[in-house]
């Protein structure tokens, strides 16, 4: 009796997959026309970038790839290694220098800034900055100081129950506001701004979770120690809690790259923003399906890599691993 | 000690008021710059703005309260219909993740992975340019209706863009979902398994009657956090032009100019609407836990 | 010869009224072993932890290596404090994300401002004395609960303390893994040590002890030498404890 069922739930699944995989088949080979990716490669990559400057962004995502790579296949151990991690954190100050141009490079406006680059750079940007913000949150909720604790919860519940997109257009119509007459700063400065606020909140929470998993004792065993609470803080509790929370701090980066598709409703050409205006061209009316397939897989490697850095980031932290 | 406590709190108050005070002056700078000023009188305005979609009746002449409350509703027809439709896909995927035919499980594996790593927004566009807007018209049976006008159910009526919304954020919120509930459901030990099993229960019957209530207090937590998120989620409805809360509010925002109390009432309508979620979740988190209780 | 520790009608209730400590007075001298008993729930955990301030008082007075501490001492009195005075618990908590090695030379290193090669140096040492020097570089996580306890006493006393607190060291482990924690104990007091230990050991306390310390509901029940503590027990209360310890 089970097993037929079983048997039958198998065959109507295959028939299914079958009548699917047939579907996709005679679209790939009559309906689909791939020019409105092959022919506009550059244009998912840079953006509008002019065009004798492309090596820049390409320069720098080619690092990116190689470090990827570098890091998930390279020796286990030696000086490769142990500069990886400074390696990484340059990367941020280095895109941005490639990108904006000065000291001795062209300049080029925000305005020119498009397709994966920018998402990247949104992405590592906002990330950078929302991280310690998180973390300085998670330990204001936690403070012994009512201030300081009423502050910090009420600002992560607020952040918390409003959409992100509202706070990316109000981001975008309300930080001028809030800045002196005179002051102003960019689109994109604005986006990672606002990201960086929202994301900081959810990290928060995830950085709680992992102070909350830190046994008291372990305080007490550094604090007689004679550490200073600083201290105790710094290189006892933090660098656990931060380990705890590794996993859902992943989620959450992985969750910030899918997440800067929403700056193309507000008008920046990021990936998928230079895809709508791909869409609205005549030339490529129309190929909706090619476009976002397309995407779909650029957006999957991207957030694959991203999760296996951070898979293999768990293990080297993994005291009982790296050990010999 | 006890004093230098009061000073760092004072300190720390200090710094707030001041930033806040600092960022409101610049505010008020700004709004005098630009003539606007607060109030909120203009929400008795009319709106001048057409809506596609009204479950009440809606006019351009009607006031922009009258449109807010319009989008309110719509945002809640979407978001009821999709915590019902994803909490079905969600426990079905998750369930099919636990079950002994290897295919089904594959599936489910592979839906999970697939879904989680497309953005949100990418999905939603594709359900709306490529599923319903590709929609050949077709009648199933006479009282279902396809095409890429809407769908016509039993005489109920609904829009594309609807219904590309409600499936972009079922399939979406129904993939974490199914994590949840497979996690809930590995939470339970083997041997309850094995248990129902020798008492000759079938596999679905035991999973329904043995294991998931088992689950449940693991489960109805995270569920919670997911409602609420597929609420925050459904203002992507904007993209492909619903007329939900936040894509009137910015139409609003937009003719008027009143970023600031725009966005005050956007964060009301919304601690409103998470307040319905959580509150209710509460109330079916004591009712399920209470016959739990009950029972045993 | 100088007191190390003396404690004065010491005072500490807990916030649902419980009274753990209730007017305990006492004397510690230097390079003396005080051996602290008494029933579950007596007040031994609260009152070694009053000694390096990791519960607050809320009567009397301490005085720790000549620094004074009471109701209202500040911060820096506790620091000074726990610079000075090591101390082993029951649950070893070693930190799992250092290496045994790191574990040993962080505060030296970040306290004392030690070279890092000096204190690494001085780590081995005390590793070598625990007799686990080949464990330097392994996690916690790998260690035996006996190991993890003897890393824990290199710990404490890679800070060259005066005076040690043990909170039943040997409760945790292995009844085959106590021997080698008791032995290391037993090292150290013969080196001259100050230490205060809480347990249950009657055969370790018979030997190294040079006082036995008997207490139950918060506070002193007798103070004796460990021969007549052990043969002949002044108190009703400290004779029925031995009787079901020995049983
Ligand atoms: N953090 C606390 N909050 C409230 N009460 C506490 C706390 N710590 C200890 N107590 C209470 O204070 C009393 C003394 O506890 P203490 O831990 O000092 O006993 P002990 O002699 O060390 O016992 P054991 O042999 O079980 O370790 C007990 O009644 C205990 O319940
Ligand atoms: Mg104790």
């Amino acid at each position: 009796m089970n097993r037929w069922l079983d048997r039958g739930i198998t065959l109507l699944l295959l028939a299914l997959l079958g009548w699917a995989g047939w579907s996709i088949l005679h679209w790939l080979l009559v309906g689909a026309d791939w020019s409105v990716v092959t022919t506009n490669l550059p244009l998912y990559a840079v953006g509008s970038f002019p065009a004798d400057q492309r090596w820049r962004p390409l320069l720098w995502m080619a690092a990116l790839i190689t470090l990827t790579l570098l890091t998930l296949t390279g020796p286990k151990r030696g000086w490769v290694r142990r500069w990886l991690p400074l390696v990484w954190i340059a990367m941020a100050p280095l895109g941005l220098w490639l990108l904006a141009g000065g000291l001795g490079l062209l300049p080029v406006g925000t305005r020119s800034w498009g397709g994966l680059t920018l998402t990247l750079l949104l992405t590592g940007g906002s990330g950078a900055l929302a991280l310690p913000l998180g973390i300085l949150l998670a330990l204001g909720r936690r403070s012994e100081l009512p201030v300081l604790r009423w502050s910090s919860a009420a600002y992560i519940e607020l952040m918390r129950a409003v959409p992100l997109i509202a706070v990316l257009f109000f981001g975008q119509l309300l930080i001028p506001l809030f800045l002196p007459p005179g002051l102003e700063i960019n689109r994109v400065l604005r986006a990672v701004v606002a990201f960086a606020l929202f994301a900081a909140a959810y990290i928060a929470e995830d950085v709680r979770g992992g102070l909350q998993a830190i046994p008291p004792t372990q305080r007490e065993a550094a604090a007689v120690l004679g550490l200073s609470p600083r201290q105790v803080l710094q290189l006892v509790v933090l660098p656990q809690a931060l380990r705890v929370a590794l996993p859902s701090l992943t989620n959450q980066a992985v969750g910030l790259l899918q997440n800067t598709s929403l700056m193309a409703i507000l008008g920046l050409v990021e990936l998928l923003g230079i895809s709508r205006s791909l869409l609205a061209n005549p030339a490529f009316i129309g190929r909706y399906l090619e476009v976002y397939l397309w995407l779909a897989a650029v957006y999957w490697l991207a957030c694959s890599a991203m999760a296996l850095l951070a898979r293999h980031l768990e293990v080297q932290l993994d005291p009982a691993r790296s050990a010999s | 000690m006890r004093q230098r406590r009061l000073l760092v709190q004072v300190g720390v108050a200090a710094l707030l008021i001041g930033l806040l005070a600092l960022l409101v002056n610049n505010l008020a700078v700004n709004l005098i710059r630009t003539g606007l000023g607060l109030g909120f009188g203009w929400l008795g305005r009319p709106a001048g703005f057409a809506l596609a979609e009204t479950a009440l009746p809606y006019a351009p002449s009607d006031s922009y309260l009258w449109a807010l409350t319009i989008g309110w509703l719509n945002s809640l027809k979407v978001i009821a219909a999709g915590l019902v439709l994803a909490t079905g896909l969600g426990v079905a995927a998750g369930a099919a993740r636990s079950s002994n035919n290897r295919l089904l499980r594959s599936l489910a594996a592979g839906y999970v992975a697939l879904i989680r790593q497309v953005p949100l927004l990418l999905q939603l566009l594709f359900w709306y340019f490529v599923a319903f807007l590709g929609l050949p018209s077709v009648p199933i049976g006479g009282l279902i209706r396809l095409s890429n006008q809407g769908i016509q159910l039993l005489g109920l009526n609904l829009s594309v863009e609807f219904c590309a919304v409600l499936v972009g954020l079922t399939v979406f919120t129904g993939a974490s979902i199914a994590e949840i509930v497979r996690g809930g459901i590995n939470a339970v030990p083997r041997g309850q398994w094995e248990a129902f099993r020798s008492l000759g229960l079938g596999e679905g019957l035991g999973l329904r009657r043995i294991v998931l209530p088992q689950a449940l207090p693991a489960i109805l937590p995270a569920l919670t956090s997911q409602y609420l998120n597929l609420a925050k989620n459904s203002t992507l409805a904007i993209a492909v032009g619903y007329a939900d809360l936040y894509a009137v509010s910015d139409t609003t925002i937009t003719q008027t100019g009143r970023a600031i109390e725009g966005f005050l009432l956007l964060l009301l309508s919304f601690l409103l609407l998470n307040l319905l979620i959580s509150g209710g979740m509460a109330a079916f988190n004591r009712a399920v836990l209470g016959r739990l209780n009950r029972s045993r | 010869m100088t007191v190390a520790i003396r404690a004065t009608d010491l005072v500490k209730s807990y916030s649902q009224g419980v009274r753990a400590l209730d007017g305990v007075t006492l004397e510690v001298n230097r390079g003396e072993v005080l051996v602290v008993m008494g029933p579950s729930g007596s007040g031994k955990s609260t009152l070694i932890r009053t000694f390096n301030g990791l519960e607050s008082l809320d009567g009397g007075a301490l005085d720790v290596l000549g620094v004074r501490l009471d109701a209202t001492h500040a911060e820096r009195q506790v620091r000074e404090i726990r610079k000075r005075v090591g101390m082993v618990f029951q649950q070893f908590n070693l930190f799992p994300h250092l290496s045994i090695l790191d574990n040993i030379t962080l505060a030296p290193i970040k306290v004392q401002q030690r070279a890092k090669a000096a204190a690494e140096q001085r780590a081995m040492d005390l590793l070598d004395q625990m007799g686990i020097r080949e464990q330097a570089h392994k996690y916690p996580a790998q260690l035996s609960g006996g190991q993890q306890q003897r890393v824990a006493i290199a710990r404490a006393l890679a800070l060259d303390p005066e005076v040690m607190l043990f909170d039943e060291p040997t409760s945790a482990l292995d009844p085959e893994r106590v021997k080698e924690v008791l032995d290391a104990m037993r090292q150290l007091a013969k080196g001259g040590m100050t230490m205060v230990v809480v347990t249950h050991e009657l055969g370790f306390a018979r030997e190294v002890a040079d006082r036995v310390m008997f207490m139950d509901r918060g506070q002193v029940v007798e103070t004796s030498d460990p021969e007549t503590f052990f043969s002949n027990a002044r108190e009703e209360r400290s004779r029925r404890f031995l009787n079901q310890m020995q049983h």
